[in-house]
């Protein structure tokens, strides 16, 4: 995808935009994101069961707490994921054999898709974040197949990644871009409460899951929200 | 038998147990040996949910170079195996094909298709056609059939024509229709079938899915059509299968030749009555000291008649396959296996080379591995002697030239007969006609030898080990015989007679309410559970014990891994085992046995001093805690496969309350060396099969979860008898009063820990009543039993059960015993 070599091996002279996260904004980000389940996981659970299988708090719980023990059992042999490949790998491949349900392989393959995306690299330029999240994005949209409208984790993250990209190309830094990323995700999520479900088990319910917010969703915003936490953090 | 790899199956479900059951179910219906299916099933064996990285490696396991077909339940299953995919190399990723089955009907058409030997296309379109027998039972229209052959016109005007009616009870059902569609399928013909009596067809008899859609019922007549080079054959065969009732492999099923045998006086494999027939004896097989001619000659010699052997072995394995099914046809399968045993082989070189003639070499290293089996402690095992004979006596009749003096029909009439004989080989056994032979009666032989497993799957009944005496009756003599209480009368009157015939009908009543009844739990009339468990000592038994609806594996003769090689088995390959025994059994408890052998240096690789009385001498326990090397490995296999399911370990042939602490403490090392501290629901317990272990039961009780007591070896060390010693064997009575008091010591010193049987007594339903009187909580017997033990359980009122233990405690004999417990008034 060209931008992991350009950036690595010239990194002298190449005009940086705007400053994006390194590897310790990246941990910051993941453990954010546990913090933050483990808050709202009987809320992600109760959503889940009026229109789901009440699981889906726990199960993101569930894999999002075995990400830090893992991330922390690495750190304690010192043999913490040294690129974003590797963090991102980790993570995803965490999730996939913990979480259960189908968030396990939606969330897996969007941080294994950006793994692929961010390559070796410590650090990377707020349009490159953009790109490496698109990229998980598309993974979202190859494993679940989901459409605009269908009630599901991609109507929060899809308007987040366009308000993101076209917040940096307007000039913003990444902490204003993130922002309204932030508010895009969430203003998708609650859009979902309108929509009837075409994917998942919420589908089963047909004309009776509207009125409801989608779970899925919920998670994805609260993930837009950690990064905007996580990389505004000094240090 | 086709070379190529058989299409590998992954089952991907949400919930642990749902795949555990479902994958015993396929195993049953497609009982292939060759046929890999790996679950993925749940995050653990109770928390639901799937894991992509768990599902590439059950890919990766399912493979065996054919490719693999994926099943799955629900939603997240398929994202999660879309996923699993990404994590495979690409080479083995094209081999892969995820299939949008019905899972449990997918799976089980699946299976059927894959050990037929269908490409991953077919095994997939098969699964995919799965509902479509459904469909037809509910009246619902067919949605698009893909077919995976199509059926020209020209196909079905040629070739061979036949019908069969449909005799199964239950119709053309999926056990049947598979029966049916392995067989087209191992042929090179095509085949169609037209259901005459509906209309409906033609289908290709390769697809079970298809095969199913004929909705086939009982009564009604199936045309069949063949083209190809073996037409005949494949038509001749179904219209013998169909005659048959399309046997399953496993005999204690609902699919036993009853059709085929006389109506009267053989309901039951029970009972027989009928004339006396005498097969002639086999000459005696000399082996001259013929001067050898040079060592290549007689290796050539050698050979051929190794060649001639096996081409015969494996024509009585294919006949044994169709007429009793693939399970029993395995017998065969190690027939050809010592046949192609390189340390054999080598033995006898070895010896031609050294300048003996060919039939005294073979004889010389046949007789070598008999006497190996003959020095295992364990009954089951030891009887694999007989066939080893068996084998190696059918290639001194090659080498010598006297291969036509065999046994084949020497009877003088073809009416149906009461055959007696002195023994019995297993491809003898095979080569019976149900038709002609009422009943079979052996002087040799003991009930867990191949040849008495074989007649009874065919459902003739056989009474072994009955002494020379029966070689005196004249042929044509009227005798009645039943196999259970192991009577034989000659001449008898009509008033026995009709009392035979009696028992014939009830034990045919009772039988079929046991089988209907084999999964429930076995419950006394008063409240008490039982369990019923099975003895394994293969993955076939395994498979047999999920069928006849086992509790548990009581018993686990982990001896079966250790045999016939060359090097003892790694702790990977022996947790794998275990690991394959308790998915093959659903997920029950397994009862897994320390390595139990013994005298005569039974496994090259861990050799023993050469004792004079092996019975007395290094063995069980003993020989493990002397060797500790073996056991070291074993107990860490056994402590790692409880992790992941339920397992109790078994010590064998314990003596002193020291042995068992050194035991634990070897446990307690295996437990350390996993590192993953004592697994869930792992528990510990002792074999007493000493009469010293029976007698301090109490001061091994603290350090034991439970007992299993061996009543063959308690009773032999008991009255100081073999069983197998003919002129003692009446002595070695398991119901002898003496051992009775030694269970019931064992029993009460127990206290709350349970305590088993294992012993062939377990299966004596006879007995039962008295185990559970005497305080026995657990019976575990060879898996065919478990129904009608399950059943005979539910028949003991247990208060009352006491009452008559307590007066066998004090009978003065075995025989009053049984008199007690017969006929309890």
């Amino acid at each position: 995808m060209g931008l992991t070599s350009s950036y690595t091996s010239s990194p002298v002279g190449r005009l940086i935009v705007s400053a994006g996260p390194d590897l310790a904004s990246l941990d910051r980000w993941i453990r954010e994101f546990a913090r933050v389940i483990e808050v709202h996981q009987g809320f992600l659970t109760e959503l889940d069961s009026a229109i789901g299988d009440a699981d889906h708090g726990t199960n993101m719980r569930r894999g999002m707490s075995a990400v830090v023990t893992s991330l922390d059992a690495a750190a304690a042999r010192s043999e913490s994921p040294e690129t974003a490949l590797a963090m991102f790998k980790s993570v995803g491949m965490t999730l996939v054999s913990t979480v259960g349900g189908a968030s396990g392989p939606l969330y897996g393959t969007f941080f294994l898709r950006m793994a692929t995306a961010s390559g070796d690299v410590v650090a990377m330029s707020a349009t490159e974040f953009a790109t490496v999240l698109q990229a998980g994005l598309a993974g979202i949209v190859q494993r679940g197949k989901p459409e605009a409208g269908d009630k599901t984790m991609y109507d929060s993250l899809l308007p987040a990644c366009t308000a993101l990209d076209a917040s940096l190309a307007a000039g913003l830094d990444l902490d204003q871009a993130l922002t309204a990323a932030s508010a895009a995700a969430d203003a998708g999520r609650d859009a979902t409460t309108s929509m009837q479900a075409h994917k998942g088990r919420a589908s089963y319910l047909g004309e009776r899951s509207i009125g409801h917010q989608d779970p899925g969703a919920t998670s994805a915003a609260l993930l837009v929200a950690a990064a905007v936490t996580a990389f505004r953090q000094p240090e | 038998m086709s070379p190529q790899p058989l299409v590998g199956i992954v089952v991907v479900s949400h919930s642990w147990a749902l795949a555990q059951a479902a994958v015993a179910l396929a195993h049953e219906m497609a009982p292939d040996p060759r046929l890999r299916v790996s679950m993925a099933a749940g995050l653990d064996t109770t928390t639901f949910g799937t894991d992509a990285a768990r599902i590439s490696q059950a890919i990766i396991e399912a493979d065996a170079g054919a490719g693999v077909v994926v099943i799955m339940d629900l939603g997240s299953a398929v994202l999660a195996a879309d996923l699993a995919l990404e994590f495979l190399d690409e080479e083995l990723r094209n081999r892969v094909l995820l299939c949008a089955a019905p899972m449990v009907e997918g799976l089980i058409v699946a299976a059927v298709t894959a050990a037929g030997g269908g490409d991953r296309r077919e095994v997939a379109a098969e699964a995919n056609n799965a509902l479509a027998a459904k469909r037809v039972q509910l009246n619902l229209p067919s949605p698009e059939v893909v077919a995976p052959e199509s059926i020209s016109a020209s196909q079905q005007d040629a070739g061979a024509v036949a019908t069969f009616i449909v005799e199964n009870r239950q119709g053309l059902h999926l056990r049947p229709a598979a029966q049916l569609v392995q067989l087209v399928r191992s042929l090179d013909a095509n085949v169609t079938l037209i259901n005459r009596t509906t209309g409906v067809g033609p289908v290709p008899a390769s697809s079970l899915s298809r095969v199913e859609t004929l909705g086939a019922l009982a009564g009604h007549l199936i045309e069949v059509n063949a083209t190809g080079l073996e037409a005949d054959k494949v038509i001749a065969q179904i219209v013998s299968m169909a005659a048959h009732r399309f046997h399953a492999p496993n005999a204690t099923t609902d699919q036993r030749p009853k059709a085929a045998r006389p109506p009267t006086d053989s309901v039951e494999r029970r009972i027989g009555i009928g004339p006396t027939q005498r097969l002639t004896v086999p000459s005696e097989l000399v082996v001259a000291g013929t001067p050898t001619q040079d060592a290549e000659q007689e290796w050539l010699v050698l050979t051929q008649a190794v060649s001639a052997v096996q081409i015969k072995v494996q024509s009585v394995r294919e006949q044994a396959a169709v007429e009793l099914g693939e399970h029993q046809a395995t017998i065969f399968d190690a027939h050809l296996m010592l046949l192609d045993d390189p340390a054999l082989l080598d033995d006898v070189r070895d010896r031609i080379n050294a300048g003996e003639p060919a039939a005294s070499a073979w004889a010389g290293g046949i007789a070598t591995i008999r006497s190996r089996f003959e020095a295992l402690p364990d009954p089951y095992l030891r009887a694999r002697a007989a066939d080893v004979q068996a084998v190696g006596d059918d290639v001194l009749r090659a080498l010598l030239g006297t291969d036509s003096e065999t046994r084949q029909d020497t009877r003088s009439s073809t009416a149906a007969s009461i055959l007696i004989a002195a023994d019995l080989t297993p491809a003898e056994v095979v080569g019976l006609d149900v038709a002609q032979v009422i009943a079979i009666v052996l002087a040799d032989g003991s009930p867990t030898d191949h040849s008495a497993i074989l007649a009874r799957a065919k459902g003739i009944p056989l009474l072994n080990g009955m002494g020379s005496h029966v070689l005196t009756i004249p042929d044509g003599t009227l005798v009645a015989l039943d196999t259970v209480t192991r009577e034989l009368v000659v001449d008898p009157s009509a008033t026995i007679l009709e009392s035979f015939r009696n028992r014939a009908l009830t034990a045919n009543q009772a039988y079929e309410t046991a089988r209907t009844r084999s999964a429930a739990a076995a419950i006394t009339s008063d409240g008490l559970q039982i369990q019923v468990g099975a003895n394994l000592a293969s993955l076939d038994d395994a498979l047999a014990a999920a069928t006849s609806g086992a509790d548990e594996a009581g018993l686990v003769r982990t001896e079966f891994l250790f045999l016939d090689r060359s090097a003892a088995p790694d702790v990977d390959e022996q947790a794998r085992a275990y690991l394959e025994l308790a998915s093959a059994m659903g997920g029950r408890r397994l009862t897994l046995r320390t390595l139990d052998v013994g005298g005569d240096k039974p496994l090259g690789y861990a050799p023993t001093p050469a004792e004079t009385n092996p019975f007395l001498g290094l063995r069980g326990l003993r020989l493990s805690l002397a060797q500790p090397e073996l056991i070291a490995d074993q107990l860490l296999a056994i402590v790692r496969t409880a992790h992941d399911t339920p397992v109790s370990v078994l010590f064998p042939m314990v003596s002193t309350v020291n042995e068992l602490m050194q035991a634990r403490q070897l446990l307690d090392s295996a437990i350390a060396r996993d590192g993953r501290g004592l697994p869930q629901g792992f528990t510990v317990g002792i074999m007493i099969e000493v009469p010293a272990a029976a007698l301090k039961a109490a001061a091994f009780a603290p350090y034991v979860d439970f007992f299993s007591i061996g009543t063959n070896d308690l009773t032999q060390y008991t009255l100081a008898a073999q069983r197998g010693n003919r002129a003692v064997a009446a002595i070695a009575d398991p119901l002898d009063p003496s051992v009775i008091r030694l269970i019931d010591m064992v029993c009460h010193a127990a206290g709350d820990k349970p305590v088993a049987v294992c012993g062939e007594l377990a299966a004596d339903a006879a007995a039962t009543s008295l185990l559970v009187g005497l305080g026995v909580r657990a019976l575990s017997v060879v898996p065919n039993a478990v129904p009608t033990i399950k059943q005979s359980v539910r028949a003991v009122n247990s208060i009352r059960a006491r009452e008559l233990a307590d007066r066998a405690i004090d009978a003065d004999g075995a025989d009053a015993v049984r008199t007690l417990f017969v006929d309890p008034n």
